[in-house]
């Protein structure tokens, strides 16, 4: 009962929407689809305005969640695991264990770049990858000088600060996916907590994103997100939860079906146009 | 069977070997075994070399497998191109001896099991040379299942123009994007260090009855209709991508950044009929194109039109053999 209420905790801070991460900047495309015409295409011509503008909404969520479970969930689990299985490491030297620790994370860093052939997406992934493991620094790690910060603890905080720092010092590029399972791998988050609400807060982002652009309202966003999102999510999660990168086994088992993947060409081309937009209120 | 030189080539397999004496590229290696067929016309322009590679019924069915080992020598530039869409056929399963047989989800039962085409390409490029792979686009027939995999090892100095396109399958039978499986993957290393890896996976999982009724019993509550494969490619029946990389692209490249800054999008009510992005890769070192059109015709005639600029570097006539 102790741990399942210290988890709901932690995920009740990191669902805030005023959690510091500069997501609000970020459209993942959505303002890109509305501005090339794309929201009233998936609803009938007799449809009134309004209408057309939820389901259009509702119908880019869905093609979102679909692709990015598929191409980002993968790393967020692969992140995520190794953090965890770095606990018993990092439970000896500090120094030592990260190393190892370290190159892991950074291969996954490095495949997800080669994969995400988006120079928006990056832009948007790197600077929100960033921003958590600054905010488990200055926001979640233990205050140094209070008595019950045990050794894990300062071994998790050593670890994610030189992470921060090569990212910083650009020698890792520290991409949204993989930041989060560290994150939420270091928190003690358990993994399918972390995949559902990697997703959620995604979903989450693009109806505010919706509502700033003023094509849905901001009860029309609660509703859909409590009613039409939550299966989405769930499904998603359902389906792509046992998803690895392949990076640590056998990369050329290359037609394996568990392996990440774009599954919505149309979102890459309209989210890269992002920049051509002649006005735009979103970065990506 | 044929076979070069007493060497045993398996079934559906092929072998490019090509290197420059004085200024003519010469094939020490063009072998192909049944269904491939690989063919390689006279060519003017010094330095350059066209290889058709195609299958015989020109189309590919369910369970071939089909790989390619290509190896373009110093200072060659080789073009590599198809003679019309390459189709995938479904078939019945154990229609051929060499069939392969793939599970689609964890779940999967024999009663899902499909015959998936396959075709894999392992590619050298050596230093100063260039691979221009230009075929027509692949088309998946109804119920079909097709994966392709295509590695390239790029040297330092070394180039390629990489295009891999897809069409919503046959108009006239009323095909829009009705194939069980489309799933390809394009990797690229320079001197060993992977640049990209595009991995697009377009799959309709109601057509596997099997996956079907397993996700509608897992998501009872939805209350949203699910989309389709279909709801998410349209308005477009044609997705391409174009990866280029290395000195030999960059005129090219020039031409398409020039092309890209002079488009503003205002707020539109519909769609257009074409689009497409380009976006930088390995710093800059690479570029990636993704194009859509309603129709296919048009995305052809985009690419003939951008690509252009290749004429200056595989020759006015060879250029014209491709996109036709």
């Amino acid at each position: 009962m102790d741990t399942d209420f210290d988890e709901t905790y932690v995920l009740l801070l990191l669902a805030d929407s005023n959690l510091p991460t500069g997501s609000f900047v970020a459209s993942s495309g959505f303002e890109s689809y509305g501005t090339h015409g794309f929201l009233s295409l998936s609803s009938a011509s007799s449809a009134g305005k309004g209408r057309a503008a939820t389901a259009g909404t509702v119908a880019f969520i869905q093609d979102s969640l679909h692709t990015y479970s598929r191409s980002a969930l993968p790393f967020v689990s692969d992140a995520h695991c190794v953090v965890v299985d770095s606990f018993k490491d990092l439970k000896g030297k500090p120094e030592i264990g990260h190393d190892a620790t370290i190159k892991k994370l950074l291969e996954l860093d490095e495949l997800y770049e080669t994969m995400t052939l988006n120079h928006v997406a990056k832009r948007a992934s790197k600077a929100q990858g960033v921003a958590l493991l600054t905010l488990y620094a200055k926001g979640f790690a233990c205050p140094s000088g209070l008595s019950d910060e045990d050794h894990l603890s300062k071994s998790l905080n050593v670890l994610i600060d030189r992470l921060k720092l090569m990212v910083r010092g650009e020698e890792t590029h520290g991409h949204l996916p993989v930041c989060w399972g560290v994150l939420t791998g270091a928190l003690g988050i358990s993994l399918l907590r972390a995949q559902h609400l990697f997703l959620f807060l995604h979903a989450r982002s693009l109806l505010s994103s919706a509502v700033r652009l003023n094509t849905i309202g901001p009860y029309s966003s609660q509703q859909l997100l409590f009613h039409s999102v939550k299966p989405l999510v769930e499904a998603e999660v359902s389906q792509n939860k046992d998803m690895r990168t392949g990076i640590f086994g056998d990369m050329h088992h290359n037609d394996a079906d568990d392996r990440p993947a774009t599954t919505w060409p149309l979102g890459e081309i309209l989210a890269v146009r992002h920049d051509l937009q002649h006005s735009r209120i979103f970065n990506s | 069977m044929s076979s070069t030189a007493g060497e045993n080539i398996p079934v559906g397999t092929g072998h490019i070997t090509c290197d420059l004496h004085s200024s003519t590229v010469v094939f020490s290696k063009l072998s192909s075994s049944y269904p491939l067929k690989l063919l390689s016309p006279r060519v003017a322009e010094h330095g350059v070399a066209i290889v058709y590679v195609m299958s015989y019924g020109g189309g590919l069915v369910g369970g071939d497998c089909m790989q390619l080992i290509v190896e373009v020598g110093k200072e060659c530039k080789l073009l590599l191109l198809s003679q019309g869409s390459t189709k995938v056929f479904k078939t019945r399963a154990g229609n051929r001896a060499s069939t392969r047989f793939k599970k689609f989800s964890p779940q999967a039962t024999p009663t899902s099991l499909q015959a998936v085409t396959t075709q894999s390409m392992e590619v050298t490029i050596a230093p100063d040379s260039a691979l221009f792979l230009l075929p027509d686009p692949v088309t998946c027939f109804r119920s079909a299942s097709y994966t392709q995999v295509q590695t390239f090892h790029l040297a330092g100095s070394a180039s390629i123009a990489l295009l891999d396109w897809v069409t919503s399958g046959r108009r006239s039978m009323g095909e829009d994007w009705d194939f069980l499986r489309y799933y390809s993957i394009n990797e690229v290393f320079v001197e060993g260090r992977r640049i990209a890896r595009d991995v697009l996976l377009l799959d309709n999982p109601s057509l596997d009855t099997q996956t079907a009724s397993e996700s509608c019993s897992s998501n009872p509550a939805s209350r949203s209709p699910l989309r389709t494969l279909k709801d998410r490619l349209a308005p477009y029946s044609c997705y391409a991508m174009l990866l280029l990389y290395g000195p030999k692209t960059h005129g090219v490249v020039t031409d398409l950044q020039a092309k890209y800054r002079t488009i503003s999008i205002f707020k539109r009510t519909a769609p257009e009929r074409f689009l497409w992005s380009l976006t930088p890769v390995d710093d800059g070192k690479g570029t990636v194109i993704r194009a859509a059109g309603v129709d296919t015709e048009d995305v052809k005639n985009w690419f003939r039109e951008s690509l252009k600029g290749l004429e200056a570097v595989v020759g006015i006539d060879e250029y014209r053999k491709v996109f036709l």
